[in-house]
């Protein structure tokens, strides 16, 4: 039996003929639509957003000026600066990002499976403050104006549970056993 | 138009997914994501976007940091592994985590395989010639690598 033709229905791989022979083979064999669900629910697990912690780490992004006359001037190569730009920024985690204070700072978490998201830091004189969530994304986000100078803060998830920024790295433990995160905002130059 | 952003913005996920499945260490998938598009961008910036050329530089990239931790630092895997990193541990639900321990139970060939099936969109023919197998050889090895997989998270529930 081409039960590989199950792998071939899953990665999109079937001509025609063969979508026959699939289709004929799930009518008569019903150990092969078994397996076939059986691999399909195993596929869903495989292709899951393990991937979706990868934009968590971009968020500092949003945070790097792209100085727009120069992307309509030189497309071709500000194209290649800014994926350059953001290929840097994503990897160089800044142990001590520093950011325009002319601009809101955006916080954003992906917590996928959570009611309620809460910022507590300094600036909110450690009182909760409300994230909201960014439709079904599994994304909560919150813009800040904060004065320059040194920040601490971390998230309260569903009102219970504490975490660091995932992408910030610099942090420091907190006097109840907790960890915050630590940036600093500086003046636009 | 600005091809390169396109380029990187479509297979960034593709390639990120692939090198976290095949090796199940989420900082070195980090690491070789950017090192691969560095490489790409450096030296095959005037050709059409060609994933294929993308997924092996980062194949050839990961296949050289085994090869050299084999030979340097063999006690690293522990300290950079999934488990060690407490904000991924906490966001990758847990039953990705659990699917991603069990490809590490596969071998080599069978986690490239199987990693490049799922992540990278690219056709069996392109997977083939990456790694040097005929097309009608894949699919039944992509196939046999999803039903070994199924045994071991059966395994694993038991």
């Amino acid at each position: 039996m081409k039960d590989y033709l199950i792998s071939m229905f899953i990665d999109n791989e079937l001509d025609l003929d063969e979508k026959i022979e699939f289709v004929e083979t799930i009518h008569e064999d019903k150990e092969f639509t078994d397996e076939a669900i059986e691999l399909l629910n195993q596929d869903k697990l495989l292709q899951d957003d393990m991937v979706t912690i990868m934009p968590q780490i971009q968020t500092p992004v949003a945070n790097v000026a792209q100085p727009s006359f120069f992307k309509n001037f030189f497309s071709p190569l500000a194209g290649f600066a800014t994926a350059m730009t953001v290929i840097a920024a994503i990897f160089l985690f800044r142990p001590d990002p520093i950011v325009s204070n002319e601009e809101p700072h955006r916080f954003v978490i992906y917590l996928p499976d959570t009611s309620q998201a809460e910022i507590i830091g300094s600036f909110t004189g450690w009182a909760p403050v409300a994230m909201e969530k960014l439709g079904t994304s599994g994304y909560w986000s919150l813009n800040l104006t904060l004065p320059e100078g040194e920040h601490r803060y971390s998230y309260l998830v569903d009102n219970s549970m504490q975490i660091a920024d995932p992408t910030v790295q610099a942090r420091e433990q907190d006097d109840f056993g907790g960890e915050n995160s630590i940036i600093r905002i500086t003046m636009a130059i | 138009m600005n091809t390169i952003q396109t380029f990187y913005n479509e297979n960034k996920d593709k390639l990120f997914g692939y090198l976290l499945r095949k090796s199940g260490n989420y900082n070195l998938a980090a690491d070789i994501m950017q090192e691969s598009f560095t490489r790409y961008l450096e030296r095959y910036n005037d050709l059409e976007p060609t994933p294929s050329l993308l997924f092996t530089i980062s194949r050839n990239l990961l296949y050289d940091h085994g090869r050299k931790k084999r030979n340097e630092t063999p006690y690293e895997e522990d300290r950079h592994g999934i488990e060690s990193n407490q904000e991924n541990t906490y966001h990758v639900r847990e039953e990705s985590k659990r699917v991603l321990r069990a490809i590490q139970q596969l071998d080599d060939e069978e986690k490239d395989i199987l990693s490049l099936a799922v992540s990278s969109d690219l056709s069996y023919r392109e997977i083939a010639e990456m790694t040097e197998n005929s097309e009608a050889n894949i699919k039944v090895k992509i196939h046999r690598t999803r039903l070994k997989l199924k045994k071991i998270l059966n395994r694993e529930n038991l």
